[in-house]
């Protein structure tokens, strides 16, 4: 059985004002898995983001850090947040430096290494979310998408064991969005814990071991995308949609160009590999009757 | 403000150690401050318009535009200093008589005026300089080395960051009004401008606790500490420095006496 390494157990949020954004949370996450929370807009996933972290403190329930309830004195919260970290949506309330260099430099410094870890720290992460270039240049003269990559180079640098990025595509353009994919399968390797928000499910089903469905601060499933994605009324009550590589599935299965039990395609390249030629072009078949 | 700022990161000086800069400026500054004559504030004057056209590449052209800023200033401070009223038609240097009072300006007055005209003009040149060549983040990492508190320092490094945030709310905010023109006629502007104000203190305090979460989230303990650049120290600079105001020192005192 996989180890779990941050686990919510019966957590109940409610803001100071009495919203109750998070109801009856249970969620386990496994160490090195790749976890994405679906949702719509204000179905709580921030909110329970900052949960894991011990940002904001549960009403009831708790959250627990491989096995053990977290503390939420400030020497364990920091330790906490060495070994988990955030980025957030908005780049601009994340960013709290005009220089590049600075801001990232913050998170691995509070860690407590010397400057020259730091620098080497810093160094990679430049290196790994494609920033270098921005290294001299001030925070608000970037784009909202070089802003999004240097709040990632932010947490990057600290090497955390889990990494949240809530909602990390959104405002980046294709390309980027790519090289962050790119970035995610990278940190799975080295063994990271990842979990990510977002609206995108064709992000979601391709990418992810598990998901788990938000909608108005619950879980209503959590399970692996192929089995989730084939439940239709969850995919509806989560204002959500079919990713389009099984919306195609489904319709190549229904025409008969793909018999019931083929497996679901994962990715475009699985889905292209399984279409059979068309009868016209195999039709000569002259390669068999030599047989 | 936004220009300056710019150029700041973009100048072809911005790769030279930041407290070589600010040496410069801050010493050229005081030099030009305490001259007693008016030909040192010229000379600071030639010597940081050099600076900033030709060593940092800025244009001519925004250079000048940013000195005319304090020109309006300056000259409404220094005439009021050159010319005096008096009852008494003696001593003045050009004068006109109207009803027993003397309007005019007085020799010394005069050159107190032009004296303290160029001594600013000088010294708001060496800002300049400084402002023109050297990132705030920069000139902030100075001030931490010459152990200006943590708390002034850690400030400014976020009001700087912030101000661009809010400006850039503010843009947008208008713009959305504007497009649905909320600046047509002036009782409606005065009311779109109260809306945006309000809109945008209240986007203030989401940020400030959204910033506090997320560099919470980054261990923050309560000091703000980050790593800067190394920039090379340069020998030759220092040498220069010291080769071009050492005269300038020297004059100053001889005109003293």
């Amino acid at each position: 059985m996989p180890e779990v390494i941050l686990e919510a157990v019966d957590l109940d949020y409610s803001y100071p004002d009495g919203t109750n954004a998070l109801r009856n949370i249970n969620l386990q996450v496994e160490k090195g898995e790749k976890l994405t929370i679906l949702g719509s807009n204000g179905a709580g996933k921030s909110t329970l983001f900052m949960q894991f972290n011990g940002l904001y403190r549960p009403t009831s329930g708790c959250i627990k850090y491989q096995g053990q309830d977290i503390s939420y004195k400030n020497k364990a919260l920091i330790e906490l947040r060495k070994k988990v970290g955030i980025v957030f949506q908005d780049p601009d309330s994340q960013l709290f430096s005009s220089s590049v260099y600075q801001d990232i430099s913050f998170g691995p410094l509070n860690l407590g290494l010397s400057e020259q870890e730091v620098e080497a720290r810093v160094k990679q992460a430049l290196i790994d979310t494609e920033t270098t270039d921005l290294e001299y240049k001030p925070t608000h003269l970037l784009s909202y998408g070089q802003k999004k990559r240097v709040s990632i180079a932010g947490v990057l640098a600290m090497e955390p064991e889990v990494i949240i990025f809530d909602e990390p595509t959104a405002g980046l353009d294709p390309r980027h969005a790519r090289e962050f994919m790119h970035l995610l399968k990278n940190l799975s390797a080295e063994g990271k814990t990842i979990i990510i928000s977002t609206h995108d499910v064709d992000l979601a089903y391709s990418w992810s071991d598990r998901l788990a469905i938000m909608s108005s601060g619950e879980i209503i499933a959590h399970e692996e995308p192929g089995e989730l994605f084939l439940r239709p009324e969850l995919i509806e009550r989560a204002d959500l949609a079919l990713p389009w590589l099984l919306e195609m599935y489904c319709g190549l299965v229904e025409k008969g160009w793909l018999p019931p039990s083929t497996p679901l395609p994962k990715t475009k390249a699985d889905l292209l590999m399984i279409i059979p030629l068309s009868p016209m072009n195999i039709s000569p078949i002259p390669k068999v009757s030599k047989l | 403000m936004i220009n300056i700022d710019s150029y700041a990161y973009s100048n072809n000086l911005k790769k030279i150690h930041p407290g070589e800069k600010s040496l410069f400026a801050v010493i050229t500054m005081a030099v030009c401050l305490t001259s007693p004559t008016v030909i040192t504030p010229l000379i600071v004057l030639a010597l940081m318009a050099g600076g900033i056209i030709l060593k940092a590449g800025i244009p001519a052209r925004v250079f000048l535009r940013l000195m005319l800023v304090p020109l309006s200033f300056l000259l409404l401070s220094v005439l009021t200093i050159a010319f005096s009223i008096s009852t008494n038609p003696l001593g003045f240097w050009i004068a006109q008589t109207m009803n027993g009072l003397t309007v005019g300006i007085r020799y010394p007055d005069l050159i107190t005026a032009v004296q303290l005209f160029l001594r600013s003009l000088g010294a708001v040149s060496c800002l300049y300089f400084l402002a023109l060549t050297t990132p705030m983040t920069e000139i902030i990492t100075v001030l931490h080395r010459l152990k200006v508190p943590a708390i002034i320092t850690e400030l400014m490094v976020l009001t700087y960051r912030f101000i661009f945030v809010l400006m850039e709310t503010a843009i947008t905010i208008n713009r959305a009004q504007s497009s649905r023109l909320g600046y047509v006629s002036l009782k409606v502007s005065y009311r779109s401008l109260s809306r945006l104000f309000s809109a945008l203190l209240g986007k203030v305090f989401v940020k400030s606790q959204e910033l506090y979460n997320a560099m919470a989230a980054r261990c923050y303990t309560g000091e703000i500490k980050v790593l800067t650049k190394k920039y090379p120290v340069s020998l030759r600079n220092y040498i220069l420095i010291t080769g071009l105001e050492l005269p300038l020192i020297l004059f100053n005192l001889l005109g003293r006496r």
